[in-house]
């Protein structure tokens, strides 16, 4: 279950069948279990049959996002408490003289310096102040806040001071009083982004536990008896009792569904790279799979925020179907303006005049009027030919000329967006395949793989509902980190191997807690190592946890090192002294994944399909219209054609060909190598 | 209104756009690969496409002091050695002040981009390095020459015909003092200029020069009526506002003042500096290249923004910078220092418009980097040491609101303090105390925001040097906002031995000395009078304002 801006997504899968079912239900913003609940009934008939439930909650970042989460009083370092404020002090956008920084969750008046400080080596300078502990939660309590955050100095070295002062706090507050402690939120080194973490989880902390007992009570009530599991951020999930512990993992976890659909498409198609391209009304998402899997990132922000976990990255990217266009000093403009949900693009009827991408695809026939977002809305292609015709006045150019070149000049922008972020990461879009997923995706695949030199680009099956489907994929996920930090000289190997046996221990004693059985649950283990006196990391795997001790590792692991190095920023130094920094630790429970469901073999090669007019490159084309549904394995057809369902548009230009792999996906290959069509506006 | 060109609006998008994401995608390539955090995690850097006539096609937002003059170094190189010196294949270097206007650790690496045999345009990129071998590590506080500033090259082939120049590598390792992580940069830099390179190609190869020269136009008309529409709306006159450096470093009794006129008339805005001082011994020097820079970016602080720069930019801007002079300086004068007039004059420009641009300017900020650089052995694992960091402070508040507290100053980018964890770790430092200043911000209507107070304890002899600015004019305020407090710096305090100063070489400390920075504040905008109660109340309750000066700047005493 994928809880969207409008939409509530439910993907089932039956076990006995091999079949995916996808449902859909109004999200509701005020309760948000209701809409769930209406999702889980449009497709189960009997919830007591489900035998496996994952969700992905947006209740902490709806909190966040609406500022509305519980007041925090934070206890900090005495002396050094403004650090939080402080926030390191960088400027975000260099041509701004009314910078501000991200607007903080706590307020300067909410933060009370606690006496207590560790030197660099954890040892105890000064102890705890418990009185003034005391006195905070006494502060706490009449004050009126409803979470209280501690984070000390070097607490990720030696955490006593911290849990002290939590012993205190509940002695005064109460069990079920929200405290975090910055070294269980993040066991990371750099005060301002550890602090700054287990501020986000006592602000979000309350909403996401009230919220997930709430929904385990409906649950309960509807005869479920299967464990409720939860996403995370950083793609794995964990059950409802432990989200509730360790609500900060929850909060980036919506989008997250999508990138873990793609990495179990690379599995199954045999891809190692893939682009993921999720566009709905008013957003546009890019993520990577590389080597088949996700790009993690282990710090993320929000609203420029720090959090110091891991995170599949998604790069948010322009506006998606409600981009403007408009007329800028004789120039045209497409985007970033938005026209959003509301009033949205012309064709809705709501009241907006500008022209959008949306109108211009309209106008063009790429999408159909009637059954527009599964068939909860009927566009007016006459509104949309008014803006558009409004905005092609003022440049003197054909109706039809312009909505094409609003298109194109949105697919280049897009294009060249998705391009840049590989540069940053080091890969090259034509190795890569592209995927379509979210509403509007599949609209604009094809231009965009065309425009990034991409030959294949990829619809799965339900592309509305891909990122509640990648949720049945994933694993139970714990992440483990244990601050090392040492030169390469200095490395005592047993030591390390010594240290990362114990993290395994708890690790795998926590996933016999999530009722993992024993021959399910695996660890993983990787060290993040930098060059001497570098800031940035790079996360280097283990074979396991003994491997520190065998012979030779410290040069084994330095080449390990200069080739990951090599790989992701383009040059390595081997031979340069190293330092190992941290020591992560992941333990995954394989809860079995749902077999992939064969998509039906056609009988001949002919499908159902009827031709409309649409206009590509300048010129109409009578271009077939067929219903997803009709097309059966081992049908193939070429371009230009126009795929309906219900939940999305696939729009194959002239110069392509599809065919469809077993799983039902549509596979869009282009077989030319001519960069045509986007050129813009030259009437053929 | 209607195009005049012959050329179609979605094309002339569609390339404007691709000229942008080229430089992002240079500048990408740039940050993933660089070695040193001042240029990945800082954005100490910039790059450029520009057409075979020096002009900007596409430049990244990059550090906005090292805006527009890129061009400058293509010039300079084709001055001295002609057009016919360009080849398929060559990547140049400099790093000479007085052409590329900075110090000698802004290096600047860029290339001819050829289609066949057309010189069809050049890319660029600048980045600081580290080290280039100046007297002390990292550069000097107190050097009165160029030559005592590290290696100086002028115009020089790094790369010939897809060839390196090994013997000139050589020359550059063997002049620095962290010859892997230079190495790195470099090759950071190269991969950029090939990146532009391709993308210009691309471009070229795709629509045609011609199609590509008539966009180019298009696009630069664009741009120019976007800023003259701004430069119309402000009224004509002369606008002037005059600033002052502490000293120069060596001569710490004598101010350096800095003077600046500014003329509108219809569309076109002059910027005059020709009454700045003479060139100092001190290394507070800059070539003439970077005063135009630092007045563009003032110029687009007020003007455009949000607008990516391109050959339309600043052409309805004239600047007049006199040779010899502190801002037009000429060899051997020494540039180590060369930014911290130019923030200041960056803060002048808002100043001196204020007046006609009152919703756009701001009060002044605390003006500079706040340098404080120590180096020793840590006995904990008895190895040499060097850090070095810049410390933040307050910037002025403006029409709508306060000023922002402990931020980085304007010619440092997006550059971060370090964590004390990370000092602490890294250093024999023990930081005591790291807190808001609170009274340094300019009271006022909208009150300037604070600087900070970072105390650091040593845990073992060592060496300090400190370049802490803008104490004789702190951050000015603006429509009746009040001024801020200034930088100060106290060794010791509350003992016998305690002393205060600003700039220091090589100064001895010895383990349990204190050292105590505090940086200012920014400028107050409007009457303090006219701040409500409420809005003192808070600042009182967040520690922004003490109860006493709650009282003495605003009248507000506790309900």
């Amino acid at each position: 279950m994928d809880i969207g801006g409008t939409f509530t997504d439910v993907v089932t899968y039956d076990e006995q069948e091999g079949t995916f079912r996808a449902g859909k239900a109004s999200t509701t913003p005020g309760r948000l279990s209701e809409g769930v609940l209406a999702g889980l009934d449009s497709v189960v008939d009997d919830p007591g049959e489900i035998g496996f439930l994952v969700h992905g909650t947006t209740q902490g970042l709806n909190a966040f996002l609406q500022r509305s989460g519980a007041p925090v009083l934070l206890l900090a370092t005495a002396g050094v408490q403004d650090s939080y404020h402080i926030a390191r002090g960088p400027r975000t956008r260099l041509y701004d003289l009314h910078y501000r920084k991200p607007t903080p969750l706590v307020r300067p008046r909410d933060v009370i310096g606690i006496g207590g400080r560790l030197a660099a080596d954890g040892t105890e300078l000064t102890p705890l102040d418990e009185q003034a502990v005391r006195d905070a939660a006494r502060t706490a309590r009449d004050g009126g806040y409803g979470a209280v955050a501690v984070a000390f100095l070097f607490s990720y070295l030696d955490p006593a001071h911290e849990l002290a002062a939590r012993a205190i706090l509940v002695d005064e507050l109460g069990a079920d009083f929200t405290v975090s402690l910055s070294h269980e939120a993040a066991k990371q080194w750099r005060e301002y982004e550890r602090t700054s973490s287990a501020v986000l989880e006592a602000y979000t902390g309350p909403v996401v536990r009230s919220y997930l007992a709430e929904l385990e009570q409906e649950l309960d009530r509807r005869q479920l008896t299967a464990p409720l599991h939860v996403m995370q951020s950083s793609g794995g999930i964990v059950t409802a009792a432990s989200a509730r512990a360790r609500p900060l993992q929850t909060l980036l976890s919506g989008p997250v569904g999508g990138a873990i659909a793609g990495s179990e498409l690379s599995r199954r198609t045999g891809r190692p790279h893939l682009i993921g391209v999720d566009m709905g009304g008013t957003s546009f998402d890019v993520s990577l799979i590389v080597d088949g899997e996700p790009d993690v990132a282990a710090e993320a922000s929000l609203e420029g925020l720090p959090m110091l976990m891991s995170v599949v990255n998604i790069h948010t990217v322009g506006a998606g179907g409600g981009s403007m266009a408009w007329s800028e000093a004789g120039g045209l403009r497409v985007g970033p303006r938005s026209a959003g949900a509301r009033p949205g693009p012309a064709c809705y009827g709501r009241g907006g005049t500008a022209a959008t991408v949306t109108d211009a695809n309209l106008m063009l026939g790429r999408i159909e009027a009637q059954g527009f977002a599964g068939g909860q809305m009927t566009l007016d292609p006459e509104l949309a030919r008014r803006a558009v015709g409004a905005l092609a006045e003022e440049f003197d150019l054909d109706p039809m000329a312009m909505a094409e070149g609003i298109c194109d000049v949105a697919n280049a922008t897009m294009a060249q967006a998705i391009r840049t972020i590989t540069v940053s990461r080091g890969i090259e879009p034509r190795d890569s395949a592209l995927v379509a997923f979210g509403g509007a995706g599949p609209m604009h695949a094809a231009f965009l793989a065309q425009e990034l030199g991409i030959s294949t680009t990829i619809v799965p099956r339900l592309p509305g509902a891909f990122s509640a489907w990648g949720m049945l994929q994933t694993r139970i996920r714990q992440d483990y980190t244990e601050p090392y930090f040492y030169l390469d000289e200095d490395l005592d190997p047993s030591d390390m191997a010594a240290t990362l046996a114990r993290v395994e221990a708890v690790a795998l004693a926590a996933l016999a807690h999530e009722s993992v059985p024993d021959d399910r649950r695996t660890a993983t283990h990787a060290i993040d190592i930098r060059y001497a006196a570098q800031e940035y990391t790079l996360t280097v795997s283990l074979t396991d946890a003994a491997e520190p001790e065998a012979p030779g590792f410290v040069k084994l692991i330095a080449e390990r090192f200069a080739q990951a190095h090599q790989a992701r920023y383009g040059h390595a130094n081997l031979g340069a002294p190293i330092e190992f920094v941290m020591l992560r630790t992941t333990a995954f429970g394989d809860l079995g994944q749902p077999l992939p469901q064969r998509w039906p073999a056609a009988r001949d090669a002919e499908f159902a399909h009827r031709r409309s007019p649409v206009r590509f490159g300048g010129r109409s084309f009578d271009t077939l219209v067929i219903q997803r549904d009709d097309l059966l394995v081992g049908h193939r057809f070429d371009g230009p054609a126009v795929v309906v369902e219900a939940t999305a548009t696939s729009v194959v230009p002239p110069g392509h060909s599809v065919a469809l792999d077993d799983i039902g996906s549509l596979i869009i290959t282009r077989h030319d190598d001519v960069v045509t069509g986007t050129d813009g506006g030259n009437p053929a | 209104m209607t195009t005049t060109v012959g050329i179609d609006p979605v094309t002339v998008e569609i390339i404007r756009n691709a000229l942008n994401a080229a430089a992002e995608d240079m500048n990408a390539t740039l940050i993933r690969s660089a070695y040193t955090p001042i240029i990945y995690e800082c954005g100490d850097c910039v790059v450029a496409l520009l057409d075979a006539a020096h002009q900007v096609l596409g430049q990244s937002a990059g550090l906005p002091i090292f805006l527009g003059n890129l061009e400058t170094c293509t010039l300079a190189t084709e001055e001295r050695f002609g057009r016919g010196v360009w080849a398929p294949g060559d990547i140049w270097i400099l790093n000479d002040s007085y052409l590329g206007g900075t110090h000698l650790n802004d290096i600047t690496i860029f290339g001819p981009v050829f289609v066949g045999t057309e010189l069809v345009g050049f890319t660029a990129s600048r980045a600081h390095w580290i080290d280039v071998g100046s007297k002390d590590p990292g550069g000097s506080m107190d050097s009165i020459s160029i030559f005592q500033e590290g290696l100086r090259m002028g115009p020089q082939k790094l790369v010939s015909g897809g060839a390196d120049q090994q013997a000139l590598i050589d020359l550059i390792t063997t002049n620095v003092r962290f010859p892997y992580p230079t190495t790195g940069d470099m090759h950071a830099m190269i991969a950029c200029i090939k990146m532009g390179e391709k993308r210009l190609q691309e471009l070229v190869v795709r629509f045609g020069l011609d199609t590509l020269e008539q966009a180019r136009d298009e696009i630069f008309t664009q741009t120019e009526i976007l800023e003259r529409d701004v430069i119309a709306a402000i009224p004509d006159g002369v606008y002037a506002a005059e600033g002052v450096l502490d000293n120069d470093g060596i001569d710490l009794d004598t101010p350096v003042p800095i003077r600046l006129t500014i003329t509108v008339a219809g569309t076109a805005i002059d910027f005059d500096v020709t009454g700045s001082a003479d060139q100092t011994l001190g290394p507070v020097n800059c070539g003439a290249a970077q005063a135009v820079s630092a007045l563009r970016v003032g110029y687009k602080l007020l003007v455009s923004p949000d607008l990516p720069g391109n050959g339309g930019s600043f052409r309805s801007m004239t600047t007049q910078v006199r040779d010899g002079s502190v801002l037009g300086a000429r060899s051997p004068a020494a540039c180590q220092w060369y930014f911290s007039h130019l923030g200041l004059l960056i803060d002048m420009v808002a100043r001196a418009l204020a007046p006609v641009l009152p919703d756009r300017v701001a009060g002044a900020s605390h003006g500079d980097s706040m340098i404080i650089l120590t180096a020793g052995v840590d006995p904990r694992v008895n190895r040499e040491f060097v850090s070095l960091e810049a410390t933040v402070g307050g910037w002025g508040g403006w029409s709508g609101s306060d000023g922002e507290s402990a931020l980085i100053n304007n010619v440092n980018g997006s550059l971060k303090d370090i964590p004390i964890e990370v000092v602490e770790t890294r250093y024999p430092w023990r930081i005591n105390q790291y807190r808001v200043r609170p009274d340094s911000g300019g009271a006022g209507r909208w009150r300037g925001g604070n600087g900070v107070v970072r105390e650091y304890e040593a845990q073992a002899d060592m060496s300090v040097s400190l370049w802490f600015e803008r104490s004789r004019q702190p951050a000015w305020g603006l429509f009746g906002g009040q001024d801020a407090i200034g930088p100060d710096v106290v060794v010791n305090p509350g003992r016998p031995d305690e002393r205060r100063l600003l700039k220091a070489n090589g100064m001895a400390i010895k383990a349990g000395d204190v050292i105590r920075c505090a940086t200012g504040g920014g400028g107050g905008y409007g009457d303090p009078v006219e701040r409500t109660a409420a809005d003192v109340r808070s600042d009182v309750a967040d520690r922004f304002v003490t109860v006493e000066m709650a009282q003495v700047r605003y009248g507000v005493g506790p309900e």
